[in-house]
């Protein structure tokens, strides 16, 4: 049996991603969809970011091993100045999650009647914060997983960029599901289609360069999804169901577009995407000592 | 300045495993749970076996107090922090069971305690308690084979730098570029 950190439960840190993904370029979307002028299902969108960004800290609070003492350490670190605001990415994430889900909250609130709130949420800047720290959200948590050196599958570039693309593809898939505005989704079947081609190449390059150019450890991580024990998952769950067939059904709407090839094709690239992270964190192994 | 740092003597020890029930006994009182982290008993030194290929070998891997330690750097709240002695420590109070420490340490070096969520490793309390009044931590005590030493690398005089200086030694992966300062001697 291969042994794989066990340190970071992979379907504990790997929903926190999804969601964090889900909630970050959601949020993007939302406000691109807001600047062209699409007023359809407004509300269940912002609904829907608020509670995937508090899905995502409930995931990631739940990994931890000391829950009852994160508030009580992030104030003494913030005030006793240890707080690792540029030095750890964990950091940046929680200044970041507590900042998505306080705009998302006044989003959901706003959408919701709570008209007070509309000089702040209807606002220009507002709309720029709230596409920026959802951007911010979704690539932190790929240089989170990146940026730990004790397991060397993970230090790759390509995790963000990957992450980006795959957290694009949920916002495509939300818009798909919940919109059904001709033109908007005709655009997001062309931007799946895209995406979808492109994360098939950010997924070979990981596997690709791990194997042919990667340490020990990381070598083993990548055989192990594309040949060894994680191969089925990662072959026909992530590859297969989560993106190889919502390209196909993309490329079929591309000619005429169709419900329910949409719906299908947006909910196999959300579980892609929860697979994407399942499995990159279940293959990640430690250097061998010695 | 001073830099606190372990030695381990591969050619002398004899793999009694004294070091790591004292440290067990000392450190988290004899306790018998399971070390889930590493399918261990609870002591801060973990026995790295290679027993296939052409030269089985034994090590003996812990906290490398490492001067550029990837547990320090991604540590959020700065639970985990390199003291002035060079010590890698950790303060509970700060530390809000993220295990970001435990991924980032290429060594494997921490394991949790499930008991207080907090990720052990070397030194734990006897031993720091043990070195702040000028004590050799349980491991370096109790050793039959005089295969361990500890003392301060700034120190020439210092019986740590007085073995270096006639061993030939290893650092574990050097490569990550953690600058770690637990020394294998390899021989004289």
């Amino acid at each position: 049996m291969t042994a794989f950190q066990e340190i970071w439960a992979p379907w504990l840190i790997g929903p926190f991603l999804w969601f964090a993904g889900i909630a970050g370029m959601g949020s993007v979307a939302y406000v691109l969809l807001k600047w062209i002028g699409v007023e359809e299902k407004r509300k269940e969108l912002s609904w829907t970011l608020l509670i995937s960004m508090a899905l995502a800290l409930v995931f990631v609070i739940a990994d931890l091993s000391r829950p009852w003492n994160v508030a009580s350490a992030i104030m003494s670190a913030v005030f006793g100045g240890t707080f690792g605001w540029t030095r750890s990415w964990m950091a940046v994430g929680i200044v970041l999650l507590l900042t998505g889900l306080l705009l998302t909250l006044l989003l959901a609130l706003r959408n919701s009647g709570v008209k007070v709130l509309a000089p702040l949420t209807d606002a220009k800047w507002f709309d720029a914060l709230l596409a920026l720290v959802g951007i911010a959200i979704t690539v932190y948590s790929g240089f989170l997983i990146a940026a730990a050196p004790g397991v060397p599958f993970w230090n790759t570039p390509l995790l963000p960029v990957l992450w980006i693309i795959s957290a694009s593809l949920c916002a495509v898939a939300l818009v798909k599901l919940m919109i059904h505005h001709e033109a908007m989704s005709k655009a997001a079947t062309r931007y799946g289609v895209a995406l979808d081609a492109a994360e098939l190449l950010a997924i070979f390059a990981l596997i690709n360069l791990a194997l042919y150019g990667g340490s020990v450890a990381a070598k083993q991580s990548a055989h192990t999804l594309a040949y060894g024990e994680l191969a089925p998952i990662f072959w026909i769950g992530l590859v297969g169901i989560g993106v190889v067939i919502p390209l196909l059904l993309g490329l079929i709407m591309l000619k005429k577009e169709n419900k329910y090839l949409g719906i299908a094709a947006a909910v196999l690239a959300l579980i892609g995407a929860l697979l994407l992270r399942v499995l990159v964190l279940q293959a990640g192994i430690f250097e061998p000592i010695i | 300045m001073t830099r606190l740092a372990h030695l381990w003597d591969q050619s002398r020890c004899i793999a009694c495993g004294a070091c790591i029930a004292a440290c067990n006994a000392a450190n988290y009182g004899s306790a018998t749970e399971e070390n889930k982290t590493w399918r261990w008993l609870r002591s801060n030194i973990r026995r790295v076996e290679v027993l296939r290929g052409p030269r089985p070998m034994l090590l003996l891997v812990q906290c490398q107090h490492c001067e550029n330690a990837p547990c320090v750097t991604v540590c959020p709240t700065g639970a985990s922090y390199k003291d002035v002695d060079g010590l890698v420590k950790i303060k509970p109070e700060l530390c809000i069971g993220c295990k970001y420490c435990m991924v980032a340490c290429p060594y494997e070096a921490r394991w949790l305690d499930e008991r207080t969520g907090l990720p052990e490793k070397c030194m734990g309390d006897e031993c720091l308690s043990r070195v702040s009044q000028g004590l050799l931590p349980i491991c370096v005590e109790v050793c039959p084979a005089g295969a361990r030493a500890f003392g301060d690398l700034d120190d020439p005089s210092s019986e740590i730098s007085r073995r270096l200086a006639r061993s030939r030694y290893v650092r574990l992966l050097e490569n990550k570029g953690t600058e770690p300062k637990y020394f294998v001697v390899v021989g004289p």
